[in-house]
């Protein structure tokens, strides 16, 4: 049993940088950490003598509404953020299966769900970054315009990098108006390939969903489309209705399976739905991995991972978004069936591309490398961290570098 | 450490023969004449003949190119087809320019899964042109789209006018394959969302070619609209038409572009073009896009609202032609410059939005106090401004007057919180107006990045960042200091 980590919560970007070189003159392992709700995610974590949290810093720095931009403090819940911005009928269209997910932690671990059919990854939405590097000093990159190509992009680079090289003080983002009107259509299929079959259809039109989502159990065979629309109030109407013709048993082709008439959900119930869908991957202590894909391989997603739960009696969900090819897939079993089906998955790159392992159990974890990443990479990688983080002193061995 | 600027060059005989061997006889220029063509890229006041030219035809020749400047220690720059108009393909005296122009064809259309994969040095327009017939297109529409390069694209982190709804290259590539300036190949991205690791290629989109030469690009391409409309307002002055564009967005409506000219502008374009706009102190372009039953209802509000700020007229495009005439109008108004002007300066700079009035009363004054008459060009929805300053080359004094101007101009975007530049890069150009933006922290980390990828600081040196000051030198628009005017330094 090791000491406990000693836990610094700077209230100032100044003491969190003083914090960092303090731990790297010290070369102490250190994690930054948001709300921890991703700590665990990756590589089980090595001995952690510091834990620097953002929660002091968690303010709004700017928003400047006419310009639709906002500067926010890395410790900021995105949840609060957005009933702030709100206020001036604007939002960070970011969502994540997490409430109490910071700026800092989102940006850091790219954390994106359902909306990123529309508006992209955080990555997308970041525009600047303040960061407090590990010799003390605080830099910046990017800046608080939307347009502007002056400079390393040093903010985006931090997307994905779980807190290895550098830790975010703020983050300025490119917002967008709250649409006026929001509808989600959901219709149930009675099986994987009914469910491909009328993603490639609905894909192939003129519809622009802001998401576009399915959700699957495999041992329970239950297939569902979600779609949400929204834009003005007449549009999303318009919109919704044309989705759901196409979607009508009745003008599907046949062999689509029994299935019945799709159903609009609106309001709280909506907020619900797609809430349920983001956080039930979650709900268990099963393993979560994140799952990418070339969209036009759903179908083979789809039976690929019907044939692993077959395979190893894991039970399976995936909650993904269809027209990007991305999403979480919760493993439930013993560890042995969890690290035979996480395997299984990545035979198959040809079909599922990224396999990367969040949450496992330790036992999992030690069989298999969560993160699977380009070794081609590597010499690239080991040079920024050293220019980053000389000590080594950031993100305890957790990953990706 | 020397820059390797300042290094006499080392291509000799035998490494022109190593490079002839590589890429072949006709692809290998050392010809005076022939390297004449290559001595700037769109950014002609700046001018240096390289020592050689190489044209390889394929990644594997990039890589061996590169691996022998790597081994000689020569400098290398990276060029697509030379519209970048920063000076970012400006080669180094002894260097090697890297011309990607051989590199143009197309390895995959996949459109099941919305992707095209080129070779750099395909231009931006074919792309749309090749999926076009099954109605897809590629979004970002930098001016140059017609003749500019992929390739220089990435590099320059291009945008465009419909940047404001769509994002620019960095929201669009998928994957590149970079030579490192090592020379070792790495495939940076990938065609599947979500690669584990550091956002690396954000990191190459936009490095001017610093970081490396990128070999093949996967796009992604997204389905043409169903419906665009678009409408020109016209208007007595630019605050009527700026508060226009408050309300639009205050409306909640993002547009797919909103461009504005001003008179000046209007008057060249007329000349050039004759889109028949009409006779105003500033015309507001606005066009809105996606399914038919959200583009009329919001175009309805968008010309409400043009009209209750105070437009003169409202013209809605009925058709196809109508809106192509208005935006070549728009597209030709750089070009269109020659018809009014001897010779005109082009800047790029970003203030936040809502300060576009501000900063353009204070470019007003400014023409109006050094005499030279400046046009405004910009992307009004996202704060880019591109100011067109008029000068005469035969009047002694003035180029160098046009140069300053532009340069204050750039002081007050970043006064007013905005950038240097918006989508024409830093290049050679900007490079000393990079301190007015940054501090000395956040470029010695830069600085620091960029040698973790080229630690012999071998590609395109001499752009992006600043070199480190000389002595007694203070931040601001470029002055010649005395130790370059006696001739005892440089800059690069």
């Amino acid at each position: 049993m090791t000491t406990a980590a000693a836990v610094r919560e700077p209230d100032t970007p100044e003491k969190l940088a003083a914090a960092l070189a303090d731990a790297s003159r010290g070369r102490r392992s250190t994690i930054v950490s948001g709300a921890g709700t991703k700590l665990d995610w990756g590589r089980a974590s090595g001995h952690v003598d510091c834990i620097i949290k953002t929660s002091r810093l968690n303010r709004i720095v700017a928003h400047r509404h006419g310009d639709l931009t906002a500067t926010i403090q890395s410790g900021a819940a995105l949840t609060k953020v957005n009933r702030q911005l709100a206020v001036r009928g604007q939002w960070l269209p970011i969502d994540t299966a997490f409430d109490a997910a910071t700026i800092g932690g989102i940006v850091a671990t790219n954390d994106a769900g359902p909306l990123r059919h529309r508006f992209g990854t955080p990555r997308d939405l970041l525009i600047g970054v303040t960061l407090a590097l590990t010799d003390g000093r605080i830099i910046k990159a990017g800046g608080h315009v939307v347009k502007n190509v002056a400079g390393y992009d040093l903010g985006r680079l931090m997307s994905g990098s779980f807190g290895a090289l550098a830790a975010i003080v703020d983050a300025t983002f490119k917002l967008l108006p709250v649409p006026a009107a929001s509808q989600t259509v959901v219709a149930q299929f009675a099986d994987a390939a009914s469910l491909a079959r009328a993603v490639a259809h609905l894909s192939d039109t003129d519809l622009e969903p802001i998401a576009f989502d399915v959700h699957v159990i495999v041992p329970r065979g239950e297939y569902w489309l979600l779609v949400r629309f929204a834009t003005s109030p007449a549009a999303t109407h318009a919109q919704v209705a044309s989705a759901r013709a196409l979607l009508d048993p009745s003008t599907r082709s046949a062999g689509s399976g029994q299935a019945p008439p799709s159903g609009v959900v609106s309001d709280a119930d909506e907020d619900k739905l797609w809430r349920d869908h983001r956080q039930d991957i979650w709900k268990s202590d099963a393993a979560v991995v994140r799952v990418s894909w070339l969209p036009a391989s759903l179908a083979q997603v789809l039976s690929r991972l019907e044939a692993i739960a077959k395979d190893t009696g894991a039970s399976i969900e995936l909650a993904a978004r269809a027209g990007v090819g991305a999403g979480f897939v919760r493993i439930d079993g013993d560890d042995r069936v969890q690290t035979t089906a996480i395997e299984q998955l990545r035979a198959r790159g040809d079909i599922v591309n990224h396999v990367v392992v969040l949450r496992a159990a330790s036992g999992v974890k030690q069989q298999i490398d969560p993160w699977g990443r380009n070794p081609q990479l590597d010499p690239l990688y080991r040079s920024l961290k050293q220019t980053f983080d000389p000590e080594g002193i950031l993100n305890a061995g957790r990953g990706p570098i | 450490m020397n820059d390797a600027a300042f290094l006499g060059s080392r291509v000799n005989d035998t490494l022109v023969s190593e490079f002839r061997d590589i890429c072949g006889d006709q692809a290998v220029l050392n010809d005076p004449v022939q390297l004449l063509a290559y001595e700037c890229d769109g950014l002609p006041a700046l001018r240096q003949t390289p020592a050689l030219v190489v044209l390889p035809g394929s990644a594997d020749e990039v890589q061996r190119v590169v691996r022998i400047c790597a081994r000689e220690g020569i400098p290398f720059v990276a060029r697509g087809h030379g519209t970048g108009l920063s000076g970012g393909a400006l080669p180094v005296a002894g260097g090697v320019v890297i011309s990607l122009a051989r590199m143009n064809r197309v390895v995959a259309i996949d459109l099941p899964n919305r992707q095209v994969t080129v070779e750099p040095g395909v231009t931006n327009l074919e792309i749309t042109r090749l999926v076009a017939p099954h109605g897809y297109y590629y979004a970002p529409d930098p001016s140059s789209q017609q003749v500019c390069s992929i390739g220089g694209n990435v590099a320059e982190n291009s945008g465009g006018a419909h940047c404001l709804k769509y994002g620019f290259t960095v929201h669009h590539v998928l994957a590149v394959d970079l030579v490192l300036p090592n020379g070792d190949l790495v495939q940076i991205g990938s065609t599947a969302p979500d690669a584990p690791g550091p956002d690396l290629l954000s990191l190459i989109i936009g490095s001017e070619g610093t970081l490396g030469i990128v070999t093949k690009i996967t796009v992604r391409i997204l389905r043409k609209p169903q419906t665009v409309q678009t409408l020109l307002a016209a208007y007595d002055s630019i605050r009527e038409a700026g508060a226009a564009v408050s309300d639009i967005i205050s409306a909640g409506i993002v547009p797919a572009a909103v461009e504005m000219m001003d008179a000046l502008a209007i008057r060249a374009s007329e000349a050039a073009v004759h889109p028949n706009f009409p006779p105003a102190d500033t015309i507001l372009i606005v066009e809105l896009d996606g399914p038919a039953p959200e583009v009329h209802e919001l175009f309805a509000t968008v010309e409400q609202i043009c009209r209750r700020a105070g437009a003169a007229t409202v013209e809605i495009a009925a058709d196809a032609d109508q809106r192509l005439r208005i935006w070549k109008g728009r597209k030709a108004a750089f070009a269109a410059m020659g018809r009014v002007s001897p010779n005109y300066y082009v800047q790029d700079g970003v203030v936040p939005r809502t300060k576009l009035p501000d900063v353009l009363e204070k470019i007003r004054e400014l023409s109006q106090r050094c005499g030279l008459p400046i046009g405004n060009v910009f992307h009004a929805g996202d704060g880019n401004l591109h100011p067109l300053i008029c000068y005469d080359e035969k009047i002694p004094g003035q180029a160098t007057l046009a140069e300053e101007v532009a340069g204050e101009i750039l002081g007050y975007c970043v006064e007013f919180g905005g950038s240097i530049t918006g989508e024409h890069g830093v290049g050679a150009d900007k490079k000393q107006f990079m301190a007015q933006m940054f501090s000395d922290d956040d470029l010695d980390m830069m600085q620091r990045v960029r040698d973790a990828f080229d630690p012999q600081r071998l590609c395109n040196p001499g752009k992006v960042l600043p070199t480190p000051r000389l002595c007694g030198e203070v931040p601001g628009p470029y002055r010649q200091h005395p130790v370059e005017a006696a001739g005892l330094a440089d800059r690069f």
